[in-house]
């Protein structure tokens, strides 16, 4: 079994050779310990930041190896910016997004990272033009990294969810106050991103993606961060339309969120395919999800991304056959951590989260 | 005034807010009852945040809405500089640039009626010593993302006892990595876990005096 198919029988919520083992994002320094390289760009988690192709064959390719060095089972990429976008540079070294965000580059990381926004008044978003999905090159990276990864393993595409990202592009303040205060706009502008996500997804299926990761927040440490009626009214029918977009291409819609979303997890259960961080220090029970939803959605988790950072070797190597003890017998588990393995986690005990994920996820599970 | 509780609690119309509080003051309304009256609609947000009854975006929300009233007692007191509650120099620390946390907690200190200078980002040690040194400020708070950053509160810290300002501050610190364990070690006044949290030590060390770490 290659690691593509042990892939796609975990997402057929059946037992694979083994646990497939993944991350869905590994900061700069770390890929340079990993790969022993330096990395050739700048790049970001939450957006596009060039649409040089060279850098991003660059960018593209240095992932693909590092994640070929660490064998995963799946590679996880996200958008490309469309071929001619020019990035818009401010004199404070700032730089606007093709969604409005403004980002600062965080020396530590070397990645983007949003900080403020143009949208410092509800019409702005009227004045705004929104970039367009069909615009050609945003599946590039899809395409580019099926194509240097080969056939045998699996390819995700991490987008961004449209409340996740409205929520971004107007910043939190703007948005909450603006939720409140023009409910209708907030709407729209999920709507809007909704849409181009319907779109994407279909692009980035046919550029040879398997699954789709649809990433940002819901919820932080205490529960949602809106209330539960704007999930019933304004979140779940745009994120059942993208779910049903991605089926209609054959892929399978996996919701990233970190926090607790205990309060949300019988609504999303009923939308999504799966589910990825399964937040532990938020008081997310891996083995509780497998027990109530486990015949109906793939896990993708959850060693603590924090102890990951402060933890020893050995309290890893505990936590992640606890984690495949509850979550991979069946089938429908992808071992990961919490969330991205960020500079500050050890690597060593990176690695010894995917060394133990391959000494006891065999099938059956016996640890 | 029962009505400007009742409004805040029910995230209500900013403009509405404005005008209940400016028709207050123009009837003869001390402005500090306007404060009380703010101070006890946010504990209640904060209790029904804290028990799950609210959700952070009603949090933020009030925030705002009690920040907006705050700005027309500001307009009100036009013979002179109306005072606050205390001075809190808040920052995200060097070498961090997150800031959602921050925000929030700035944005619930000046709705709590305390003055806050916001050092923004990557804020390196110096710049909160010479801010505590220029403005008098009697509270620095401190917040972090990341586990790789989280060091730098000490340093921070030490930073003020190098200085000889250590003893003028009280200090807060919190973000995702902070626990009360960690703002003990580094030598801490306080520790919060969430911006409603952060509010009710800040305004113990202006009452008490005194620190909340045991």
């Amino acid at each position: 079994m290659n690691k593509r198919e042990r892939v796609l029988r975990t997402l057929e919520l059946r037992e694979p050779d083994r646990v497939p083992i993944t991350e869905f994002g590994i900061e700069v320094p770390l890929m340079e310990a990993i790969t022993g390289k330096k990395a050739p760009t700048s790049t970001s988690e939450q957006t596009q930041v060039t649409a040089d192709r060279e850098l991003e064959k660059g960018r593209i390719g240095f992932k693909v190896e590092c994640y070929q060095k660490l064998d995963f089972d799946a590679i996880v990429i996200d958008l490309s910016a469309p071929e001619d976008w020019i990035p818009r540079k401010n004199p404070n070294g700032t730089m606007v997004d093709l969604w409005g965000r403004v980002l600062m580059l965080d020396q530590r990381s070397r990645a983007w990272v949003p900080y403020s926004t143009v949208f410092q008044a509800p019409e702005d978003f009227d004045r705004f033009e929104l970039p367009n999905p069909h615009d050609p090159g945003w599946a590039f990276a899809t395409e580019y990294a099926r194509r240097e990864a080969g056939e045998e393993v699996a390819v995700a595409t991490f987008i961004r969810d449209p409340f996740a990202h409205v929520w971004e592009m107007f910043t939190p303040l703007n948005f909450v106050r603006w939720m409140y205060q023009k409910p209708q706009l907030i709407r729209r502008a999920i709507e809007e991103v909704a849409k181009f996500n319907i779109e994407i997804i279909k692009s980035v299926a046919e550029a040879g993606a398997d699954f789709i990761i649809s990433g940002g927040d819901y919820c932080e440490e205490k529960g949602p961060m809106v209330p539960l009626r704007f999930f019933d009214e304004v979140i779940f029918p745009n994120l059942r339309m993208q779910v049903d977009a991605a089926r209609g291409r054959g892929v399978k819609l996996i919701k990233h969120t970190d926090g607790n979303v205990n309060p949300i997890l019988k609504g999303l259960a009923a939308i999504v395919d799966g589910l990825h961080s399964l937040d532990p220090t938020a008081g997310v029970d891996i083995g509780e999800v497998k027990e109530h939803y486990g015949d109906r959605l793939i896990l993708i988790g959850n060693v603590a991304v924090d102890n990951l950072a402060k933890n020893s070797r050995e309290e890893i190597v505990e936590e992640t056959k606890g984690c495949i003890r509850k979550a991979s017998p069946g089938g429908g588990h992808i071992l990961s951590s919490s969330n991205t393995w960020a500079s500050g986690a050890k690597l060593e005990n990176c690695l010894a989260m995917v060394e133990t994920g391959r000494k006891y996820g065999t099938y059956p599970i016996r640890v | 005034m029962s009505t400007l509780k009742d409004l805040i609690l029910g995230m209500a119309d900013v403009d509405n807010v404005k005008r209940h509080v400016s028709d207050a003051l123009r009837s003869g309304e001390e402005p500090s009852k306007v404060i009380d009256v703010l101070n006890d609609a946010l504990e209640e947000v904060g209790r029904r945040y804290e028990s799950g009854e609210y959700f952070l975006s009603e949090l933020m929300m009030a925030g705002i809405l009690a920040t907006e009233a705050t700005k027309i007692l500001d307009a009100h007191m036009a013979g002179g500089k109306r005072s606050k509650i205390a001075k809190v120099v808040m920052g995200t620390v060097k070498g961090d640039i997150h800031d959602i946390g921050k925000n929030i907690v700035v944005m619930m200190l000046r709705a709590a009626d305390f003055e806050v200078l916001d050092l923004g980002v990557d804020v390196p040690p110096e710049k909160f010593v010479e801010t505590i040194r220029n403005e008098g400020a009697q509270i620095v708070g401190m917040s972090a993302l990341l586990t790789s950053t989280v060091d730098q509160m000490k340093i921070v810290i030490d930073a003020f006892t190098k200085q000889g300002v250590r003893g003028k501050v009280k200090v807060i610190v919190g973000g995702r990595p902070v626990t009360e364990e960690f703002a003990r070690e580094i030598g801490a006044d306080g520790y919060a876990e969430d911006a409603v949290e952060a509010i009710k030590v800040v305004r113990d060390f202006v009452q008490l005096g005194g620190a909340r770490l045991e």
